[in-house]
């Protein structure tokens, strides 16, 4: 992929002193990861983030089913959702970068705390436990009618059978354009042998994080948003 | 859920009504990534021990509304209230780097195939050994 030109004198820190001297201070973008109950979210998130994953609780409030409650008034149901948050800094990329990562649940009552975390976000990683492979269709489908750039990563569990990309991607209805990554090369020497995917690994999370800056790239050209800056990128 | 669980949910309630005096929404639209910076100003007397955390914790580095929550055990809405309070006495100040003023356009939030561009490269850089998927279709 090219690259902008590189600011070598832009400071990565020097935001203590004044709080309008922002020119150098780093940009933030942001991830999510989503997935089912246990699919390893947190570790995906601990793999790369120099903070330890710090686990952060929300209120939603939910309108209740009961629409024809007392006096009109929307019953309302509070509930508790956890949710990871890592960072890393990307201090001597072409221009400083911050990158947000949100781990968070896959029940769909959650959906309001997607938006937040979708908003203005590169993409999302969709994690995926092959043995539960229906707690991954809600933050698909969401996804997909956001029109969010995902990409899907299948976590290898112990004992779990070993999938092909295509049977995951027919399993869970996706695009042929979705990237599913099911295992990774073990090196670059030839006739190098293939193993699964592993959420614990920094490298082959952050092998994911690049399979979908590239797709939301991608994305972004097919889009009918960006065709101006496609051309520069294309250019460049 | 288990009455435990609700009994313990309760209690959070609670603890975070007495936190924010009884304030249940922010008076500044804040994001859950949005980053604050220490200000010049300094909160007036009576405010809670935690804006003290939040600050010591934004001296050190900017921090974003969800790592103050994470960091201080607090649900985000009352990470937001006492994070307004401060905006308000200006010992916060929000910090103008997020990437959507760098977008295109106001309606698309996306960010630009230019930072996509630079956040590919930073990754490569700072994981040489990481290998992207290539999509055999
Ligand atoms: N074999 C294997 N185990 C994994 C992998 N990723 C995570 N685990 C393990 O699976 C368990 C669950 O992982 P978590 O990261 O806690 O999953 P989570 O999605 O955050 O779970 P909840 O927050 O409880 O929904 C942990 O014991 C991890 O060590 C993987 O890629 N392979
Ligand atoms: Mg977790």
């Amino acid at each position: 992929m090219p690259s902008p030109t590189a600011r070598p004198g832009d400071p990565a820190v020097g935001l203590r002193t004044s709080s309008h001297s922002h020119a150098g201070a780093p940009t933030v973008l942001k991830i999510v990861i989503a997935g089912g109950f246990g699919a390893g979210k947190t570790t995906a998130v601990g793999a790369v983030s120099e903070i330890t994953p710090l686990s952060t609780e929300e209120y939603l409030t939910e309108a209740s089913a009961d629409v024809d409650s007392l006096e009109g008034v929307e019953a309302k149901q509070t509930t508790t959702v956890a949710f990871d948050f890592g960072r890393l800094s990307l201090p001597d990329a072409p221009k400083p970068l911050e990158l947000f990562l949100f781990g968070t649940p896959g029940q769909d009552r959650f959906v309001d705390l997607w938006y937040d975390l979708s908003r203005g976000a590169v993409g999302a990683v969709v994690l995926v436990d092959t043995r539960r492979l229906e707690n991954s269709f809600t933050p698909v489908s969401f996804f997909e009618d956001i029109g969010l750039p995902f990409v899907v990563a299948v976590n290898h569990f112990d004992g779990a059978h070993l999938y092909h990309p295509d049977q995951v991607r027919a399993a869970l209805d996706l695009p042929a354009s979705v990237p599913v990554v099911t295992d990774v090369p073990t090196g670059w020497a030839a006739g190098a042998r293939a193993t699964s995917w592993d959420a614990r690994n920094p490298n082959h999370v952050a092998g994911v994080l690049l399979t979908l800056v590239g797709y939301a790239v991608e994305h972004a050209s097919e889009g009918p948003v960006h065709p101006a800056s496609t051309t520069t990128l294309q250019d460049a | 859920m288990s009455t435990y669980g609700d009994a313990a949910e309760d209690s959070t309630f609670v603890r975070t009504y007495t936190l924010t005096r009884g304030r249940t929404e922010p008076r500044h639209l804040l994001g859950l990534d949005t980053v604050l910076d220490l200000g010049p100003g300094r909160p007036g007397p009576g405010q809670a021990e935690e804006c003290e955390e939040i600050l010591a914790l934004c001296r050190e580095h900017r921090r974003s509304v969800t790592e103050l929550a994470g960091r201080l055990g607090r649900p985000i809405t009352a990470a937001k209230i006492l994070v307004s309070d401060l905006l308000d006495a200006h010992a916060l100040v929000v910090s103008v780097t997020d990437a959507y003023a760098a977008a295109d356009t106001d309606a698309d939030e996306r960010p630009t195939t230019h930072l996509l561009a630079a956040l590919s490269v930073a990754l490569k850089r700072k994981f040489p050994d990481a290998i992207p998927y290539r999509q055999a279709g």
